[in-house]
């Protein structure tokens, strides 16, 4: 097992992140992170902040809006 | 998905998104019309959201999601089936926020903030040691939405916009730079600091509240109270 190192790991944790990683470069940061807890905090607390804003910005449009929207688009098909 | 297919796939998309010229109506209209309403009614609510964190409140949001809408509707002749809607949904919303909405919100360093320093930004790489970046991460996680909210919108515009495209929606960077219509690499900066400056502000609002980030403070349950 050759394992890629903190320094590869750390600037490359945030691709890891965003699945933007290729595959081959994907496998050395998930096997450095099995190895290091070091790693494995940092890249814990990235995968937190994610999350915490998926959560966070979850809105539902107002029932209005989508009334709203559809009545536009009709009187602009009309228009026509 | 590698950065290469998608550039394929959303390179095909039609360029009318910029123009938006009314497209002359065939005359199956009702058709199209309702093809449209199928198609791109189910991004209601994620375009609202994203608008909300565009605009800051609800009324500039929903003006803003009509006229997406319309604008979308409008060159949707234009689309190519089978590409991908969300993104190219996502590109007018963009265009259409920052050609109105953005010119009244103007911010200080807009425009040129990419070129600034990280020290300008304010914030240091994070130090934390490895024993409290699990404190870090609970600390994080308690946080009302409100006060996560508040992070993002304090954040400069432009890795405000391409973190939530990221993160919260899941586009990929070839996206994200398509539809900001920067660079990927800027893309990548954007987002590095933009994480990085909600990261230090929400570790920032977990001390304030008590909530601790591994220097000692207890982990409390939040009341789920915005405290200013």
């Amino acid at each position: 097992m050759t394992d890629c190192g903190c320094e590869k790991a750390k600037a490359e944790l945030e691709e890891y992140l965003h699945n933007e990683l290729r595959k081959e470069d994907a496998i050395d940061i998930r096997e450095h992170l099995e190895h290091c807890p070091d790693c494995r905090g940092e890249h814990h607390v990235g995968r937190t902040l994610t999350e915490v804003m998926q959560r966070a910005c979850k809105e539902t449009a107002p029932e209005d809006l989508r009334d709203q929207v559809l009545l536009r688009l009709r009187a602009i098909q009309s228009a026509h | 998905m590698s950065a290469s297919t998608l550039l394929e796939r959303t390179a095909a998309t039609p360029s009318g998104v910029d123009g938006l010229e009314l497209p002359v109506m065939t005359t199956d209209t009702t058709a199209t019309r309702d093809l449209f309403e199928a198609q791109a009614m189910p991004f209601i609510d994620q375009l609202y959201a994203a608008a909300m964190r565009m605009t800051r409140n609800p009324s500039d949001a929903q003006d803003l999601v009509q006229e997406t809408f319309v604008k979308a509707f409008a060159s949707f002749a234009q689309f190519e089936q089978g590409t991908n809607l969300k993104a190219w949904l996502y590109r007018i919303l963009t265009n259409t926020f920052i050609n109105t909405y953005r010119k009244k919100q103007r911010e200080p360093y807009q425009g040129t903030i990419d070129d600034l320093e990280d020290w300008q930004l304010g914030g240091a790489e994070s130090t934390t040691a490895t024993s409290s970046r699990s404190a870090e991460a609970e600390a994080i996680d308690h946080l009302p939405d409100s006060a996560v909210k508040d992070a993002l919108q304090s954040i400069p515009e432009d890795f405000r916009l391409a973190v939530y495209f990221a993160d919260v929606e899941g586009f990929s960077y070839q996206e994200i730079a398509e539809i900001m219509k920067t660079p990927i690499g800027t893309v990548m900066s954007r987002l590095h600091r933009g994480r990085r400056l909600l990261r230090e502000l929400l570790a920032g609002y977990a001390l304030e509240r008590g909530l601790g980030t591994g220097q000692g403070a207890p982990i409390k349950k939040t009341s789920g109270s915005t405290k200013k």
